[in-house]
């Protein structure tokens, strides 16, 4: 610990001075009412959920910390992937994607079965079990050579470094799988007359979208890269950021900083490969045809 | 027509053979798909023999291109089947049996590059690779007799006519040596000059070298250019 304590440099912020950060989003509103944007309902949810969220997830992280356990651990983990998984495609186009029954197949998933069955308030993309599979299996197996090799804390478990580092892992897979399906599906829905051609040659389906595939791996990992290219010159990210107003040491945070946007990049080309790879299929019939873009388009609220 | 159910040693499930008296090389038999909103069902049967033409009537919107599209299962049918050469297409794998009948849509996909990047696409799919190579002198050679000048070749095929790019489509078609072509109204957009070469080079491409046939959906009345020509009515089919 250095000299003069750990937080000798962070100046906490008082309630009067939170409330007063609301102002900032009065700011925003105001952009959406003039120019009729349509974002208000969404920009006043959004900021009541901040608030509530990142305070209650403040109290439970001093409480996990403190029990440092495992198996708690692993289980918020789990938790946040399936959060993240579910907002990436929870916009999503879907116009033209079969799922599981038009395909022909049972609908045999648990997942489906506990939400849309017991539950049908709660609308469940039919891409969401392929952006859970990528998002955790890209966000874990770089999750495991970062902690596990990169920073070894002690004990491996530790909740401090596990859950901040997969939690930033997840955020920016989140959002590259979302990038990468957007694109997938608009580039298809925009040459399907090439797509139709390429299968009546013979073309397999992954042969008729390949190139719409590689676009779509591109689009997602796009920011990602182009953060690497400036970060230090344009952006000093969050973390470093935080460390920082801290009171840690600039050039620790930065070796920090490093690594995370490291392993960034690996799980955003890790899930957008799976994704894309995952959820092209569904653009197709059992036949091997492009299936008919019916039904209605659902567009975000 | 009447397809006989064999159970050949050695193999899985049911192959449906047809009665080969006929000489049937292509047939397909109460096909069926839903078209339209509200749907309905529209279904027909025909048969082809080597070297023939089939030529589709109807009126606009009776579901033409959707019969077309379903023959080459780009559409998915409800009922019925097709054979080529007495071999059910239940027994091709779908995109075996789409490079074998290949349809030419009535507008012309184009890939990026020039129209002879645009020819030389297809050979890049695996199922093509492994039966036949591109072959350049042959390309021009077919470019020449629908019409086009070999001149174009290098053209851009974004700025191609609708007439040219049309007739690049044929070629591409026929330079995959398919057994039937399925084509949607492929002199649409050509004079008559055009589209009399167009049909002469299919005629030639229909009665030389191994057995094919032809689907056609034409308002130009181009059917009457061919030798061997069969036409069916499509019935205006039911609610579904």
């Amino acid at each position: 610990m250095r000299p003069g304590g750990l937080n000798a440099a962070l100046i906490p912020i008082g309630d009067w001075q939170l409330a007063l950060a609301v102002i900032l989003v009065l700011l925003a509103g105001g952009v959406s009412a003039a120019f009729n944007l349509g974002l208000l309902r969404s920009l006043a949810w959004g900021t009541v959920r901040a608030f509530l969220q990142l305070t209650i997830i403040g109290y439970v992280l001093v409480y996990i910390f403190r029990w440092n356990d495992p198996w708690i651990t692993g289980g918020l983990l789990v938790l946040m992937g399936t959060v993240a998984a579910w907002t990436a495609v929870g916009r999503a186009p879907t116009r033209g994607v079969l799922g599981a029954k038009e395909r022909g197949a049972q609908d045999r998933t648990p997942a489906r079965f506990l939400l849309a069955r017991r539950c049908p308030v709660i609308h469940l993309s039919p891409l969401a079990p392929l952006s859970l599979v990528s998002l955790l299996s890209s966000t874990f197996l770089v999750a495991a050579i970062v902690v596990g090799l990169v920073i070894s804390p002690h004990p491996w478990y530790s909740p401090r470094v596990l859950i901040t580092i997969t939690g930033m892992i997840m955020g920016n897979s989140m959002n590259a799988i979302a990038l990468a399906w957007e694109r997938l599906h608009s580039d298809v829905a925009r040459s399907r007359r090439e797509v139709e051609a390429l299968l009546s040659f013979g073309a397999t389906p992954w042969e008729a979208v390949a190139d719409s595939a590689r676009l779509a791996v591109r689009a997602g990992m796009l920011p990602t890269v182009n953060t690497l290219a400036v970060v230090g010159l344009v952006t000093l990210p969050g973390m470093m950021t935080g460390q920082i107003l801290a009171g840690a040491d600039p050039r620790e945070a930065v070796r920090y900083q490093i690594v995370v946007m490291l392993m960034i990049t690996a799980a955003t080309a890790l899930g957008c490969l799976l994704m894309v790879a995952l959820s092209y299929r569904r653009l197709f019939t059992a036949d091997g045809a492009l299936a008919p873009e019916t039904g209605p388009e659902k567009t975000a609220r | 027509m009447r397809p006989r159910r064999l159970t050949p040693n050695g193999t899985e499930g049911i192959i449906c053979l047809m009665e080969t008296d006929g000489g049937e090389f292509f047939a397909f038999r109460d096909i069926t798909c839903r078209i339209g909103n509200p749907p309905r069902r529209i279904g027909a049967s025909a048969s082809l023999v080597a070297g023939g033409v089939l030529a589709i009537k109807a009126p606009s919107g009776a579901g033409k291109t959707t019969m077309l599209r379903t023959l080459a299962r780009l559409h998915p049918h409800l009922s019925g089947e097709a054979w080529l050469s007495g071999r059910s297409w239940r027994t091709f794998p779908p995109s075996l049996w789409r490079r074998r009948v290949i349809l030419v849509g009535q507008e012309p996909a184009r890939f990026h590059g020039t129209l002879g990047e645009n020819l030389e696409r297809p050979f890049r799919l695996g199922a093509v690779k492994r039966e036949v190579v591109f072959n350049p002198a042959q390309a021009r050679a077919l470019l020449e007799a629908s019409g086009l000048s070999p001149d174009l070749f290098d053209q851009d095929a974004r700025l191609l006519s609708g007439g040219e790019a049309a007739r690049m489509a044929l070629v591409r078609a026929l330079l995959l040596q398919p057994d039937v072509v399925l084509l949607d109204e492929p002199t649409a957009s050509l004079d008559h000059g055009a589209a009399e070469a167009v049909c002469r080079l299919l005629a030639a491409w229909l009665s030389e070298g191994p057995p094919r046939a032809a689907v056609l959906v034409s308002h130009a009345g181009d059917e009457a250019r061919f030798p061997l020509v069969t036409t069916l009515s499509l019935p205006p089919g039911e609610p579904a």
